[in-house]
């Protein structure tokens, strides 16, 4: 008995304290992994009761699952006020009078499958399309004093990156409503623009501005650039026919060798291109067959067909045509319109030699004044991005400056090798290929000519070059090759042989010289890419230092360059 | 038997109770083993000494290692917003965000905590020191009123740079010493702010020594030369040029300080080496504490390069006679590569090794008063006398002709501008530039604002440009927004209006 007592005196004693010793401890096992509420629940909890409205919306749509899923989406969430005054602007008095489908409407309007916050908002459209498939706009206005993001031109951001569970939510002051508007419509509903839509409707472009779809059925975006009555009266063209009556050479607009056909073709690029997207990219391929626009932007202006290239008798500037930013980025449908603000012609280019200097062209080299034209130097690879327009394999490029190639410098590089240690500035690891982007060449067929210095005669190698990725076929380039005869005699015989040397009369030499790689044809316009592989052998100083884009039937072997910079003819 | 049994029952439950007990509480010692309380301090002159120490040394490095460092923090708020620098590839996404007017208040750069830190220990010397006068009598009046000085000198640059960066500011001038003592406080306006900073420097400038006896704590304390400075600097954001320009001759007039003559050693006297006699005050890193800069612009993976702006519009170069600003090419760039030159040069092109990353921070030289009084001196219509002082500095510096405006002396505006670009040459990559810029744009009910929306436009991408520009034009988008951890922990704040 006394034992029984004592036990249990032990456990009373054993349970009380392990009683008061468990108090200390507080168990808190959580057992979400976030706190973070989702789109919908967010929008019950705000405590302004700001969205009672969106949220009937989204109720009665059936979309209140979906909000409420994991993802990672973007809302702009109308507040209640912003409803209201759309309604009332739509002559609707509640909720109730709009369709469900019109409903759904107006909330995929609101929603992207991508989470934006407005860092990535820009002058243009938004990265992702709208569930309901049109692009959102964005930017900055200021009224009295405060800058707020505005969406679509349509509505103000009020409360902006709001991180939910499933996504982000940018409160907004007004509803979005898509336009339902094509690129046709829009330029014919503008009486500015009345010449600019026959010239459309005659050309048989109204009916694919008109249309959403291409023909396999994919969504249709395009981007036209229409002229003002205005920009075509400044050129002279003050009704259509007049414009018919320059253009139209073959009597039928809808032909599509048509010049008044091309002329239309013209203003319309291909994909949905805002002012934003406009002046990220250089050119602009056009319905017009291999024609491009160019662009700038200049003083806050994005200019059109904006052009300056250097040919041997200076500079020529071709002064470009505005796009006004007021008129411009308005969204449709199917794409975006711009306003022209003065007559946009396809630009006729003719082709014309291009001297290229392949160190000249080469701002983040020019502009070290230290090193340009004045010393030796190694350009890290940096991931492949040191130079923009210069790429290579690996390791380093040599800039050599103080030698024998026109301007007195060249790029060096080892081919196959290590390149050698000049100035002990150390050793770039050899290389197999480097590719250079041209300046600007209008479209046209051109004698490549590929300028070098040799070196290390005993070193056979040799290298393709090709052009947009196209091997010219005339001559494979051997660094290690000295021309056979700079006599000028002989310069006719060796052109047809294929070789030039490139330096002056007093400079030229044996090893100043220069091989045809091959006829380009090129098609559009614009900058290209030529590139120089490695096929055979090995050299470890390969010097680059000009390609000659020479125009068919135009002098090929004059004129000739000097490292001091002057030019003979 | 029976006894022995029950006195060990007793001793048992007796153990149990004082374990179980004691498990819950602390019943004995309650003051720490390993350091020393408030109540055990504030007894020597020496202690006073030592907190207002700590207050510079807070400046070096947070000692906790999870925030900036009061320089980054610096050189980040005063260049990243301004145009001298360019990403590189080492460059932080929140970097890129605020170099693209794209900052939100989730950004650690926003985050004002080191500040206030600087700020609290300033509070705490200010709150305490006068107690010491009770327990050690060999400590005086007068050095007691020295040392409190130099904590509201502190005090008020610190707020002066909070106040140029986020514009409304709490003002907190007490210590927290405890958790009772954690307050929520509001923001204070800009104007209540600065008040505030001028009370402290006025109250600091009689008392606050000339010097400390060696050069080194000379440049590495705050002096009354430095409280000139610093009363100048704000004399001149809030438009006050009369006093700006009394403040600045303070600092010249004692002919204590003077530009050196240009040299080859000119870059290691005053940068690499630092103290040198042009300059006030400078945050003093050592071969014991390094700076943060190598890792900065040092390694090949940088954060930042210079723009290219820097060599060829700034300061541009000579290829003739080869002639160059001593202040540009391997000084505050090294032109051929765009590296940041000023804190990671050993010489003008070799880099330091990464454990001597230990040049100073510079927070005011003697060229920044020089150049302080010019701009007054322009405010104030004395376009002559000003260009007068720029020209010297100009000739001292080598400034090449092609940087030379030739401004109207009688054009106020021109010759700010001139003072403006001046100032670029001058303090390159020293967090000065952002807040030149502002407070040039800001004159005059912020009549230069287009100044400011060109500097945007070189800045952002393209297809920002406009964007970025329509943010400038609110005002309130020059200052940061709040962190927004301090929004959480602090209900009374409020958020600036542009970033909600």
């Amino acid at each position: 008995m006394r034992k029984i007592l004592f036990l249990l005196m032990i456990i009373t004693i054993a349970v009380v304290a392990g009683v008061t010793l468990k108090s200390c401890k507080k168990v808190d096992i959580k057992e979400t992994t976030t706190t973070d509420v989702n789109m919908l629940d967010y929008l019950k909890q705000d405590s302004m009761q700001r969205f009672t409205l969106l949220i009937d919306i989204v109720n009665k749509t059936g979309y209140d699952a979906f909000l409420n899923a994991y993802g990672t989406y973007t809302l702009f969430a109308p507040t209640d006020d912003a409803i209201k005054s759309y309604l009332k602007s739509n002559g609707k008095s509640s909720l109730d009078q709009l369709t469900v489908d019109q409903m759904k409407d107006i909330l995929r309007f609101h929603m992207l499958e991508e989470m934006v916050n407005t860092a990535e908002f820009n002058d243009g459209k938004l990265p992702s399309v709208t569930m309901y498939g049109q692009f959102l706009v964005t930017g900055v206005s200021n009224t009295e004093g405060i800058s707020s993001y505005v969406v679509n031109r349509q509505a103000l951001v009020k409360q902006a990156n709001v991180i939910v569970g499933n996504g982000i939510i940018q409160v907004i002051d007004n509803v979005l409503t898509p336009t339902t508007y094509t690129l046709a419509q829009l330029a014919e509903q503008n009486a500015d623009y009345s010449v600019f839509t026959q010239a459309l409707k005659a050309t048989g472009y109204y009916d694919t501005l008109n249309s959403m779809k291409n023909a396999d059925g994919s969504q249709r975006w395009l981007t036209l650039i229409a002229e003002t009555n205005k920009a075509l009266a400044d050129s002279g063209f003050h009704s259509y026919d007049e414009l018919k009556a320059k253009y139209c050479n073959t009597g039928d607009p809808k032909n599509p060798k048509d010049s008044l056909h091309l002329y239309v073709a013209y203003h319309i690029l291909s994909n949905v291109k805002y002012l934003a997207d406009i002046v990220m990219s250089g050119s602009h391929e056009t319905l017009a067959p291999l024609e491009v626009v160019t662009d700038k932007m200049i003083n806050k202006k994005v200019l059109l067909n904006d052009d300056e290239y250097s040919t041997i008798n200076g500079t020529v500037h071709e002064p470009g045509v505005e796009l006004e930013q007021a008129g411009s980025d308005v969204s449709a449908t199917n794409g975006v319109l711009h306003k022209a603000l003065s007559h946009l012609r396809i630009k006729v280019r003719s082709p014309f030699p291009v001297y290229w200097d392949l160190c000249a062209e080469v701002p983040e080299l020019t502009r070290l004044s230290a090193v340009y034209k004045k010393k030796t130097y190694l350009f890290d690879y940096a991931d492949g991005n040191a130079l923009k327009d210069v790429k290579w394999e690996k390791s380093c490029l040599k800039y050599r400056a103080g030698v024998t190639g026109y301007l007195g410098d060249y790029w060096q590089m080892g081919l196959g090798t290590k390149g050698s240690n000049t100035d002990n500035l150390g050793e770039c690891a050899g290389n197999t290929w480097i590719e250079f982007t041209t300046p600007l060449l209008v479209k046209g067929k051109y004698k490549v000519w590929f300028c070098y210095f040799t070196q290390n005669t005993s070193k056979i190698s040799a290298v393709q070059a090709s052009f947009d990725s196209i091997p010219l076929n005339s001559a494979l380039i051997q660094f290690h090759s000295k021309i056979s005869t700079v006599d000028p005699l002989k310069e006719a015989e060796q052109e047809a042989l294929g070789w030039k040397w490139w330096a002056g009369a007093s400079k030229k030499s044996g090893s100043t010289a220069a091989r045809m790689l091959g006829i380009v044809d090129v098609k559009v316009t614009g900058r290209h890419k030529i590139r120089f592989d490695l096929v055979s052998g090995s050299n470890s100083d390969c010097n680059f230092d000009m390609v000659h884009f020479i125009p068919v039937g135009m002098n090929q072997t004059v004129p000739r360059f000097n490292p001091d910079g002057s030019i003979e003819y | 038997m029976m006894f022995k049994g029950k006195y060990w029952l007793k001793t048992c439950c007796l153990l149990l109770v004082l374990i179980s007990a004691a498990s819950c509480n602390k019943w004995l010692d309650l003051k720490p083993s390993d350091g020393i309380i408030r109540q055990d301090y504030w007894k020597t002159k020496e202690q006073v000494k030592a907190a207002v120490i700590g207050t510079y040394a807070s400046l070096l490095d947070d000692p906790t290692n999870k925030d900036k460092s009061l320089p980054e923090l610096f050189f980040l708020w005063g260049e990243l917003r301004a145009d001298m620098l360019a990403p590189s590839t080492g460059t932080l996404s929140e970097e890129f965000e605020v170099m693209n007017v794209n900052t939100v208040p989730s950004n650690t750069i926003t985050n004002w905590r080191p500040v206030y830190r600087t700020i609290n220990y300033c509070n705490t010397v200010i709150d305490f020191a006068p107690d010491v006068l009770n327990t050690d009598k060999t400590f005086t009046q007068e050095a007691l009123d020295s040392y409190v000085a130099e904590a509201k000198a502190m005090r008020a640059l610190m707020y002066f740079y909070l106040v140029r960066s986020f514009g409304d500011v709490p003002l907190k001038l007490k210590s927290t010493s405890s958790d009772e003592e954690i307050v929520t406080i509001a923001k204070s306006s800009q104007q209540e702010v600065l008040a505030q900073i001028l009370k402290d420097l006025n109250e600091a400038e009689p008392k606050i020594s000339l010097t400390y006896g060696d050069n080194a704590s000379d440049k590495g304390r705050i002096t009354r030369y430095t409280v000139n400075a610093i009363q100048a600097d704000v004399y001149l954001w809030m438009d006050k040029y009369d006093e700006a320009v009394a403040a600045c001759n303070k600092v010249i007039n004692s002919y204590r300080f003077g530009l050196l003559a240009p040299s080859t050693a000119w870059y290691n006297t005053v940068y690499r080496t630092g103290n040198s006699t042009e300059s006030l005050f400078e945050v003093q890193y050592n071969a014991q504490k390094l700076n943060d800069f190598f890792t900065m612009f040092g390694i090949s993976s940088r954060r930042f390069l210079a723009a290219n702006k820097v060599m060829d519009q700034v300061y541009t170069s000579d290829p003739i006679y080869g002639q160059k600003d001593i202040r540009s090419d391997g000084v505050s760039v090294r032109a051929e590569d765009g590296v940041i030159w000023k804190y990671v040069g050993k010489n003008d092109k070799d880099l330091i090794a990464p454990g001597d990353s230990y040049s100073h921070w510079f927070v005011y030289r003697f060229a920044d008063v020089l150049l302080m009084k010019a701009e007054a001196l322009a405010q104030k219509g004395q376009g002559a006398d000003a260009l007068d002082i720029v020209k010297a500095l100009r000739d001292n510096r080598n400034a090449l002709a092609g940087t030379d405006n030739n401004p109207d002396p009688a054009n106020v505006d021109e010759v700010s501008l001139f003072i403006l670009e001046e100032r670029a040459r001058e303090f390159m990559f020293e967090g000065k530039r952002w807040y030149d810029v502002l407070r040039y744009v800001k004159r005059n009910n912020y009549e230069h604002i287009d100044y400011l929306q060109d500097m945007i436009s070189s800045i952002v991408p393209a297809n920002m440009v406009r964007t970025a520009q329509a943010k400038m034009l609110d005002h309130n988008s020059h200052y940061f927004p709040i962190y927004e951890y301090e929004l959480q922990t602090n209900k009374a704040l409020v958020q600036n209006p542009f970033y909600k």
